[in-house]
């Protein structure tokens, strides 16, 4: 028994040497020191934070679950096992995990540990950030297929998917740029992490959290009963990344890996806008001329659009700098700093201007550089911003050639939902009738006969 | 018939459309729960944060009447109860909360099972027809993807540029100037509320000058002070051993006794009074005053300026502001100091902040403290408790690799605070005594006496207990008992209450030589520029050049008393006796204000 | 299809720069990546309150993502006076100092006084209805020791990206430490 007690005391003893601040306040009332009674102190509890090991589960987990989606993607072609993993997802890095750690949330991680000498970056969060990257580099969006919980979720609630019209799609389809440029810039300085602030979903796994979120959350799961993945294609900013990695992809996801018969059954199958028509055709004389010019036009458009941003961006900053704790206490403080402050500081505000006073030289100081690194930052935000409605622009206008139906590189989210809807797939899983491929217009007929 | 029916005939299938409907009837019903279930639970989250216990009105109520009957053991049962049932009532929403989220999902479950199943039943397979317009189609949804886009721009950059402005801010984003609009060292200083600095460096804002050292490295002494060749002289009007201090063309010091303390201000060039105004009615100050020795008085403490206001203080506790004219600004009854001798230790200003060292009693009383007060109002800023009984030494300020430090001496610690913070920075077991010499700050070294038995030097760029490590050198001879030490950096000298002037090597502390002046010395020595200033209470004053060996170079004997230290400031030197205030030196300064 | 050699050639090209594109964005991520490396630990971080910088302003009560916030009180013992009259315990100007609701500072009765020798009680800090709103902080380093404190309890607390309290925090009291080190205790020293 006394062992054990002296045993569980050693990580106090220890956490006491390690990590106790000196601290010179004289005690007012001097301790007993119980004589009388032999009474022994209890010790505080500390209890641990999650172990080191489990952060390095979860990477494994991450990375076993990009390998099954893929593998469930590509070989398996399997829309029952993506659902399971997706279950499995929400299940741990969801409810288990809370949420976080998260992809999602990563990018800020890694610009503020490359701005911020005194932030370093725990592995873990860079290899969330890093293996849905590069996995998206050669397979396209699997993390987003069933690693993700949050569009796991999103997936779950799907009951009844409605088309969103294309230049909706478009229009809306800037918002994951505009918000991966802010949050990245916002972050560099540990001003704000947006994306973690204005997460609908984690306040759900965590089945609390600040109401607005609460209600977020809710909001997008009941529009996401209509509308595929709202918050993956209109607002994810990890999304965006994966987006721009997926369309450089070495592999894509097809329809059929056989050959398209373009019997268009697969044209209404995603319920994400992300299935693509053939586009070809000879266009109308004139129209190319047209077009071009259009294009030369735009990609001249493109560097006013970034100056523009950069401008704008710039004037931005001094207002986005608020949401740096430091620099709005620092102008709190210089509005109020020639009055006389209260006598006795109560509510919280009161205290951190008296905190504020306390020192304001080295308070304002820190203030206008953390200001000064956003405003530069804002030029480079903005400029982005700029950069992003051009070039959105310019491939709206580049004329494409696509003989098959097949699922934009982008938007795809590798769901597998279409694969069920291809023939060619009942075929190549001998569950279709056998007359099927006879039934069907052969290929080379099929081509022959659109072109 | 086919076989298919004849199979089912016995055990009857649903059709698809009555299976439908009871997913269908499921969906609803779930979907009805679970809406039920959030508003309930919306409604829970509301008066759950509306029900914490400790912001109910009724129950505050009772507690405020209980204090007016503080024997009501009614009120108080009442009291219990309902606290009891608030509390039930906060954790039992809490928990309900808990619950429902589990409700919802459950219900949320069951919803989109049904529905999947509703419209997995009703999906039928795709017609596609062929589309002759999908060209032109293509084309037109193109054409309105990028109006989209620039109308989603236009937008963004209407927000942006609302938001841009639409606010404005105070704080520049350069930090140069951001700085200058707090700094107290920079021409500009608005915000400190205080004179720069320089400007107060220029003149002799506090006992021994602006940083206490009785240092002035800048400043000469006229040839002689003989009574003939003072400037003016001018009756001090209320008696005091506490020591002039100069701002401009301003002469400050305080005086009285147990009936009514005084700020008096006189004109630095003519020597008359310009204003005294007593500090009276101070809020909670006890009409009974604490017996006080003759020896000390009611005003030993030298009072302090910023350049703005005046600060004095006095052996009741009593601490008083005002403006540079004479306007009372705020008045503050610390506490009434327990101290057998009397309270002595002076003011010291930092910015526009009053810094107050509070010793009194014995350690075990817990009673000594330090503190910070803001000057425009004199709140607390910080306040630190000491571990340390009375002492009668001033602190100094002490600018340590570019940030100040207070310095405190107390049996037995010498102690170092962040003078931003109260933080204490360093401390060192070495004092003995009953501390009368304050410290000083030179050559990099802090230097502390302990009366007659130990000078010490202490290197101040320590953390924590340095008692051990930081003690540069310590004498045991020509310790001074009564009067400070002063030094310019490389020579360091002290005196006696009975005249013995010792000069000592300030690095090392090698005694180089020592005089008896033969005269009564209780005002600490003052250096200005190479030429050292004593004064006696028999009316001496001693001019000596700061150097390796003892010269005399001019001695006066005035017809007064002198007890306090002298003010240097623009050229002339102010001296307070007990009779008279004198001031000698040039006639006509450029007054730096 | 044979006459049509456009289309099969712009694939090419396409393909082309996709895998240039690919390549180059490998790269850029690599680059990124080896950056990063070289500012990062393999240890987590957690948050912490800094005790000596907690201003006891009670958000942490209300900020937390948690329903019932991770920051509770924390006792050091060693620093405790174990004092009659506990003015983390009791109201200022307690009616009387026993263990009624009228006289006590806690909104919830989370801390139980127990009495040791005479003059001398226990307080001891009840975690389950503990809501860290540092009401008894406040009244123990005012008037008091300070032996009570704020510290985040890592058995509850999810460790969020950012800490929510840490961004409405009075006093910037919230830091990130290392995760086998995760408190920031006060001690006699």
């Amino acid at each position: 028994m006394v062992r054990n007690r002296q045993l569980a005391r050693w990580p106090f003893l220890l956490a006491c040497c390690l990590f106790a601040i000196t601290a010179f306040a004289e005690p007012r009332f001097p301790p007993p020191d119980f004589s009388e009674t032999q009474h022994q102190l209890p010790v505080a509890t500390t209890p641990a934070a999650r172990a080191v090991w489990l952060a390095y589960l979860d990477v494994a987990v991450l990375a076993a679950s990009l390998g099954l989606a893929t593998w469930f993607i590509y070989k398996q072609r399997s829309r029952r096992g993506l659902f399971w993993l997706g279950l499995f997802s929400i299940a741990y890095f969801g409810f288990w995990r809370k949420g976080c750690i998260c992809s999602i949330g990563s990018p800020q991680n890694l610009a503020l540990g490359l701005f911020d000498s005194s932030y370093a970056v725990p592995l873990t969060v860079t290899a969330f950030f890093a293996l849905p990257l590069v996995v998206a580099l050669f397979a396209g969006r699997s993390f987003c297929a069933g690693v993700c919980p949050h569009g796991a979720l999103q997936d779950l609630v799907l009951v009844k998917p409605a088309q969103v019209p294309a230049w909706l799609e478009h229009g809306l389809g800037l918002l994951p740029f505009i918000f991966l440029g802010a949050g990245v810039w916002l972050a560099t300085t540990g001003s704000i992490f947006l994306f973690c602030q204005y997460d609908p979903f984690v306040p759900l796994f965590r089945l609390g959290g600040r109401s607005a979120m609460v209600l977020t959350g809710v909001a997008f799961l009941v529009l996401g009963t209509v509308v595929g993945r709202p918050y993956c294609r209109f607002a994810c900013p990890y999304g965006a990344l994966l987006k721009m990695a997926a369309t450089v992809a070495k592999w894509r996801v097809r329809v059929t890996p056989d050959i398209c018969t373009q019997c268009k059954l697969c044209e209404h199958a995603c319920p994400f806008g992300a299935m693509r028509e053939p586009e070809q055709g000879t266009p109308p004389p004139g129209q190319l001329a047209l077009e071009r010019r259009r294009l030369a036009g735009f990609v001249i458009l493109l560097p006013v659009l970034m100056l523009t941003g950069a401008w704008l961006g710039g004037l931005l900053g001094g207002p986005a700098a608020r949401l740096n704790p430091h620099v709005a206490l620092a102008e709190d403080y210089l509005a109020v700093k020639d009055q006389a402050p209260t006598q006795v500081a109560n509510t919280p505000a009161e205290l951190a201007l008296s905190r504020a006073r306390l020192d304001p030289q080295s308070l304002v100081t820190k203030a206008a550089q953390i200001k000064r690194q956003i405003v530069i930052g804002g030029w480079i935000f903005g400029a982005w911003v700029g950069l992003v409605i051009g070039g959105k622009l310019i491939s709206l206008s580049v004329r494409r050639t696509r003989t098959d139906f097949e699922p934009d590189r982008g938007g795809c989210f590798s769901c597998a939902r279409c694969f069920e809807s291809c023939p060619q797939e009942f075929v190549r899983r001998g569950v279709g009738p056998a007359s099927a491929p006879e039934g069907l217009v052969g290929p080379a007929d099929a081509k022959g006969a659109h072109v | 018939m086919s076989d298919t029916v004849v199979i089912a005939a016995p055990k009857p299938i649903r059709s698809p459309a009555e299976l439908a409907a009871v997913w269908r009837w499921a969906a609803i019903t779930a979907a009805i729960f679970s809406i039920v279930v959030g508003v309930a639970m919306v409604f829970a989250h509301l008066e759950h944060k509306s029900s914490d216990p400790w912001r109910s009105p009724e129950l505050l109520k009772l507690k405020a009447r209980l204090r007016d009957e503080p024997h009501n053991d009614a009120l108080k049962t009442q009291i219990r109860e309902m606290d009891l049932q608030l509390r039930q009532r906060y954790f039992h929403l809490l928990s309900l909360k808990a619950s429902g989220v589990y409700l919802l999902c459950g219900g949320a479950a069951v919803f989109l099972i049904a529905a999947g199943q509703v419209r997995r039943i009703h999906r039928r397979p795709s017609m596609p027809k062929l589309n002759p317009l999908a060209a032109e189609q293509l084309v037109k949804a193109r054409r309105e993807s990028r109006l989209a886009i620039a109308g989603c721009g236009a937008v963004i950059v209407t927000v942006l540029f609302a938001t841009a402005y639409g606010s404005k801010s105070p704080l520049p984003d350069d930090a140069v100037v951001a700085a200058k609009l707090v700094s107290g060292s920079e021409a500009t200083a608005v915000a400190a509320d205080c004179a720069t600095d320089d400007e107060l460096r220029a003149n002799w804002p506090g006992f021994r000058g602006f940083d206490g050292n009785g240092y002035s490295a800048s400043g000469s002494l006229p040839d002689s002070f003989a009574a003939e060749v003072a400037l003016w002289k001018s009756p001090v009007p209320a008696p005091g051993f506490n020591s002039p201090l100069v701002f401009g063309a301003q002469v400050f010091f305080t005086g009285g006794d147990a009936t009514k303390r005084e700020v008096i201000c006189l004109d630095a060039n003519t020597g008359a009074l310009s204003w005294r105004q007593a500090v009276e009615k101070v809020p909670g100050s006890p009409a009974q005053l604490p017996e006080i020795p003759e020896q000390t008085g009611f005003c030993a403490s030298t009072a302090a300026t910023d350049g703005r206001r005046v600060y004095a203080w006095y052996a009741n506790g009593d601490i008083a502001a005002f403006s540079l004219d004479g306007r009372p600004l705020w008045a503050r009854h610390l506490a009434t100091p327990k101290n057998p001798y009397g309270h002595a230790t002076s003011l010291r200003t930092w910015r526009d902040r009053v810094i107050v060292q509070f010793d009194q009693g014995e350690p075990e009383d817990r009673l000594s403290k330090l503190l910070a007060l803001d000057g425009r109002t004199g709140a607390t800023i910080w306040e630190k408790l000491r571990p340390v009984g009375a002492s009668w030494a001033t602190p100094v300020i002490a600018e340590v690799a570019g940030k100040s430090q207070i310095i405190t001496l107390a049996v037995p610690w010498v102690m170092s605070y962040d003078v931003v913070t109260g933080a204490e920075l360093w401390r060192v077991q070495t004092l003995e005594g009953e501390i009368t010499p304050s410290p000083i700050f030179a050559g990099g070294q802090v230097i502390v006496a302990s009366p007659s038995s130990k000078l010490a030097a202490l290197r101040p760029d320590g953390a924590g207990d340095v008692s051990k490590t930081h003690l540069a050198w310590s004498v045991e001879e020509g310790a001074p008992d009564v009067t400070s030490p002063v030094s310019n950096g490389e020579l360091l000298f002290s005196v006696s209450s009975g005249g013995l002037l010792v000069c000592f090597e300030a690095k090392g502390g090698k005694k180089i030589w020592d005089h008896d002046l033969a005269m009564e010395t209780q005002a600490s020595p003052a250096i200005v520029g190479d030429r050292l200033l004593l004064l006696s209470a028999k009316g001496d004053v001693v001019v000596c050049p700061v150097g390796r060996e003892f010269k005399e170079l001019s001695r006066a004997k005035l017809e007064d008393a002198f007890f306090a230290s002298p003010a240097v400031a623009n050229g002339r030197v102010y001296l307070r006796g007990n009779k008279n205030v004198w001031c000698f030196g040039v006639k006509e300064v450029a007054h730096v204000h | 299809m044979s006459d049509q050699p456009q289309p099969q050639s712009a694939t090419t090209r396409r393909q082309f720069l996709r895998d240039g594109s690919r390549v180059a964005a490998a790269a850029g991520l690599g680059g990124l990546l080896a950056l990063v490396g070289t500012r990062s630990q393999a240890e987590g971080t957690v948050w912490q309150i800094n005790p000596q910088k907690c201003l006891r302003c009670g958000l942490c009560a209300t900020s937390c993502v948690l329903e019932q916030s991770a920051v509770k009180c924390v006792h050091a013992y060693a620093m405790c006076g174990y004092c009659n009259l506990c003015t983390g315990y009791f109201e200022p100007e307690p009616n009387d100092l026993n263990t009624g609701a009228e006289n006590q500072n806690c909104p919830t009765n989370a801390i139980k006084r127990s009495f040791v020798e005479d003059p001398y009680y226990e307080y001891s800090i009840d975690e389950s209805l503990c809501i860290g709103c540092a009401k008894c902080v406040e009244g123990c380093n005012r008037f008091g020791n300070g032996s009570l404190f704020l510290q985040i309890r890592h058995d509850r607390c999810v460790n969020c990206n950012v800490c929510a309290i840490s961004r409405v925090c009075a006093g910037d009291a919230f830091v990130r430490v290392p995760a086998d080190k995760p408190y920031l205790l006060k001690e006699r020293h």
